[in-house]
């Protein structure tokens, strides 16, 4: 009968998807945890698969803000994580839950903003400019996702002696990811603060003609420095130390510093390698 | 009769939904290879008997012996030789063919099943060409009756109930279904027991009526229901008053019921009013229908007295004396103290 | 404007080209999403048709909680399953978190209320002469239940398409649970989030199309089956 045929034919279908699904759920590797920035600039689909030429271990990563990413750790759902958080990060150690912390690359921050610029921030001290956009009251966008970046913002207004300007109309907190937020800088003609990377990449998109212009850049508190961290055994017994050590020395590795310096988008340079 | 002529044998059945009784039967006999009419008016407990006699459902309380043993729902001695079929049966989604094969085919019974399929349906005025590969939807609501009348008579069941079978149907279909239940008993000796509106068929076609008011049944046929509101004149009696001012007196209850009947054997017929001090109720009517019972030869006759209508049983010499044709005008006679009340 | 434009022509780009990150998220969505819709069938059928068909005491409760349940947002669901399924949760030693079958398993706690509360619903709907004409057939119980879900078998598929779209289109639990992990656990939704927040809006309505599409070739597959 044609109709015990159809009904056999996505019977088979069926279970080739749960037999899929289950041999899926019992691949061995390494997992980490970064940041929407690394893996939005195409880095790591760059990088990894050197990696995992090289040494023979699978690598897998799920990219998400710096403050989730951490929490994955300390959950030990993940084996490692490359982050940009500094403070949160030695504190992190502090607490136990991470073990080994490798500075390996950096980018820098910068503020963008209309070319316009109805605050007049441009060429100013990032303290400066930060104080003008207060005093003008200047839609500022803000991550405000408690990733690497937003916390970097929030020790930006702390360094210029600035209240966050949490509940204020001109500050507007979109929870998103960065250039989710650039984007809607651009909607609203407001400021924002940004990686470099990710400017370049939204640069590029309206094809070297994009609304925002970088109107703050250079500060060297405006330095961003990701580093991997291993998580600390005692804390996760289950999280793969021995690889993820691996992945922090190769990360460290002169082959892998000249493959961060070779990294371009669009013909610019994103990260600068600084292992030590 | 003994107990193994009796198809049926009900016993002190109450049944109830929620709180209210619905049925209330001392002992009812239904004797195998008889056909029996059911009769009254919609909400008198027809269709519950019928389900309680289909074991579709418990009754509350008492028991039914079938074939001279208790037997209950899903019991696997009658659950395939009791049938019944509704005023609005479920054809199931399926085309004809598979409407009328179900029954055989739980059963498993499936040898000659096309040619059962086929004789099934011929029973009925259906072709096999024409309708075996219809859909449920394809079909107009007389057909759709006849397809279910088939699957039950597929069955070959030894108890065929039919709950208003022809109530909404057209007259060709509602012809076949006659013939076909006709059937049933004539072939495989099927006990029947129907329910219906069309006392034609009825008396034409049933060894014995019942009548069922308000869940009471009357073995003795239709009777007489006068419902109130009655006025209290005195302690012993009531009155009820009629449209057009004629009054009926009745003994008063010796409970709290509301509804009085008056058996036909109670009621006499004449043309002319007796000088008072005989029967105290007196009323003046029209004859609205007189039908011949198969069975006995008596005639049932339906009498008109403005808002209530009144049978009595008349046999033919009592017509031919007094000359009774419907729309004559008549006077029926009945004593008080023959009510009776439920 | 013209990045919707672009979208549609990019839709066929990845299509044809057989783009391997475009085509390993249709093939995990796919994947997750029928093993969800079977698994929500396989458990909110029973729990629908025995809601449905009998009556019992708490029945109400039952149904005000499963209506509730129709109404689980899924990054809660997400979270929840994540709280469950973490290292640091009760499942934790399955290692499930970051898998396909993490997803499936968020995916049928979304679908079964659905399926549970529409097979309920059509149950409920059965006509109340289809057991009467079943009981005087001469059906027994075991007859009476299986031709009735037969009988309500558009239902009961119209339920299991219902629960497929939900899935299908849900990014909440993908996200959480899955983690967006390319070519492991990225499916159709998680990915046009990823584009969207990386700006590409003509990938994201690329994306968007096909999973129009494969709603598209499931209900048409269905009601082919329909109308057999």
């Amino acid at each position: 009968m044609n109709k015990r045929k159809i009904f056999t034919s996505i019977l088979t279908i069926v279970f080739t998807m749960i037999l899929a699904i289950s041999v899926q759920a019992g691949s061995k590797g390494l997992m980490m945890a970064t940041t929407t920035s690394t893996d939005n600039t195409g880095l790591l689909d760059y990088l990894i698969p050197h990696f995992e030429k090289q040494t023979n271990i699978s690598l897998k990563w799920t990219a998400t803000g710096t403050g989730k990413a951490l929490k994955l750790g300390q959950n030990c759902d993940v084996d490692v994580l490359l982050v940009h958080a500094p403070p949160a990060e030695k504190k992190y150690i502090a607490n136990g839950y991470g073990k080994d912390r490798r500075e390996v690359m950096y980018n820098d921050f910068v503020i963008i903003g209309p070319e316009n610029d109805p605050a007049g921030i441009k060429g100013k001290s990032i303290s400066d400019a930060l104080s003008a956009v207060k005093n003008e009251q200047a839609v500022f966008m803000s991550r405000g996702d408690d990733s690497g970046t937003n916390k970097k913002e929030k020790l930006l207004w702390k360094n210029a002696g600035i209240q966050l300007p949490d509940k204020e109309k001109w500050y507007v907190q979109t929870g998103q990811g960065m250039l989710a937020t650039i984007n809607v800088a651009q909607e609203r003609n407001g400021y924002t603060m940004t990686d470099r990377g990710t400017y370049i990449k939204y640069q590029s998109q309206k094809d070297g003609n994009a609304p925002l212009k970088i109107l703050v850049e250079g500060d060297s508190i405006l330095l961003n420095q990701y580093s991997v961290l291993t998580l600390d055994p005692k804390n996760c017994a289950n999280a793969k130390y021995d690889l993820a050590l691996k992945f922090s020395d190769w990360m460290a590795s002169q082959n892998a510093q000249n493959l961060i310096k070779d990294f371009r988008l669009l013909g610019q340079k994103l990260f600068i390698p600084n292992a030590k | 009769m003994t107990q193994t002529d009796l198809a049926y044998h009900l016993k002190n059945i109450q049944h109830y939904y929620e709180n209210t009784k619905v049925l209330d039967i001392d002992d009812l006999k239904i004797r195998k290879g008889s056909i029996t009419g059911l009769l009254g008016p919609n909400g008198s407990g027809k269709s519950t008997l019928l389900k309680l006699l289909a074991f579709a459902q418990k009754p509350t309380m008492g028991s039914i012996f079938y074939n001279g043993r208790i037997e209950f729902p899903f019991s696997p001695t009658v659950r395939s030789k009791v049938t019944l079929l509704t005023q609005k049966p479920y054809l199931l989604k399926r085309i004809v063919f598979e409407n009328i094969a179900y029954g055989l085919k739980i059963r498993k019974e499936t040898k000659f099943l096309e040619d059962q399929v086929k004789k099934a349906l011929l029973t009925v005025g259906l072709d096999y060409q024409n309708f075996a590969a219809r859909k449920w939807h394809e079909l107009s609501g007389g057909e759709a009756q006849r397809v279910a009348m088939a699957a039950r008579l597929i069955l070959k069941p030894e108890v065929l109930l039919l709950d208003e079978p022809i109530a909404s149907v057209d007259t060709e279909s509602a012809k076949l279904i006659r013939k076909a239940s006709l059937k049933a008993r004539d072939n495989w000796g099927a006990t029947l027991v129907i329910a219906s509106h069309d006392l034609q068929w009825l008396y034409s076609i049933s060894d014995k009526q019942l009548s069922i008011f308000k869940g009471n049944i009357f073995s003795t046929g239709m009777e007489n229901i006068i419902t109130g509101p009655f006025v209290k004149t005195d302690e012993k009696s009531l009155v009820k008053k009629l449209g057009d001012g004629q009054i009926i007196t009745l003994k008063a209850p010796t409970q709290e019921v509301c509804t009085a009947v008056i058996r036909k054997k109670n009621i006499s017929i004449a043309l002319e009013r007796q000088p008072a001090g005989g029967v105290d109720n007196q009323l003046s009517g029209h004859i609205i229908s007189m039908l011949l019972e198969k069975k006995n030869g008596q005639i049932m006759a339906t009498i008109s007295i403005n808002d209530l209508s009144l049978i009595l049983r008349l046999s033919p010499d009592q017509i031919s004396h007094l000359d009774l044709y419907p729309g004559k005008k008549v006077i029926l006679q009945f004593h008080s103290n023959d009510v009776e009340w439920i | 404007m013209d990045f919707i434009v672009a979208g549609f022509i990019k839709a066929f780009e990845l299509l044809i080209s057989g783009d391997s990150s475009t085509w390993t998220a249709v093939w995990a969505t796919l994947k997750v999403s029928t093993c969800s819709m079977l698994l929500s069938i396989g458990a909110g059928l029973p729990c629908g048709f025995l809601l449905g068909y009998f009556d019992f005491k708490g029945k109400k409760h039952l149904r005000t909680i499963l209506d509730t349940m129709l109404a689980l947002p899924t990054v809660f669901i997400g979270l929840a399953v994540y709280a469950f399924i973490s290292h640091q949760g009760p499942l934790g030693e399955f290692g499930l978190l970051f898998t396909l079958t993490g997803i499936a398993i968020g995916q049928t706690i979304l679908a079964f209320p659905i399926v549970a509360a529409l097979t309920a619903s059509t149950i409920e709907s059965i006509d109340h002469d289809l057991k009467l004409t079943l009981v005087t057939l001469g059906a027994g119980k075991r007859n009476i239940i299986t031709t009735c879900l037969w009988e309500v078998r558009f239902g009961i598929l119209a339920a299991a398409v219902t629960a497929y779209g939900r899935v299908l289109t849900e990014v909440g639990i993908s996200m959480m649970v899955g983690g967006n992990i390319k070519y492991h656990t990225r499916t159709i939704t998680t990915a046009i989030a990823l584009e969207t927040n990386k700006g590409l809006f003509a990938d994201g309505i690329a994306l968007g199309l096909v999973l129009i599409m494969i709603a598209f070739i499931v209900n048409l597959s269905l009601s082919f089956l329909r109308k057999q």
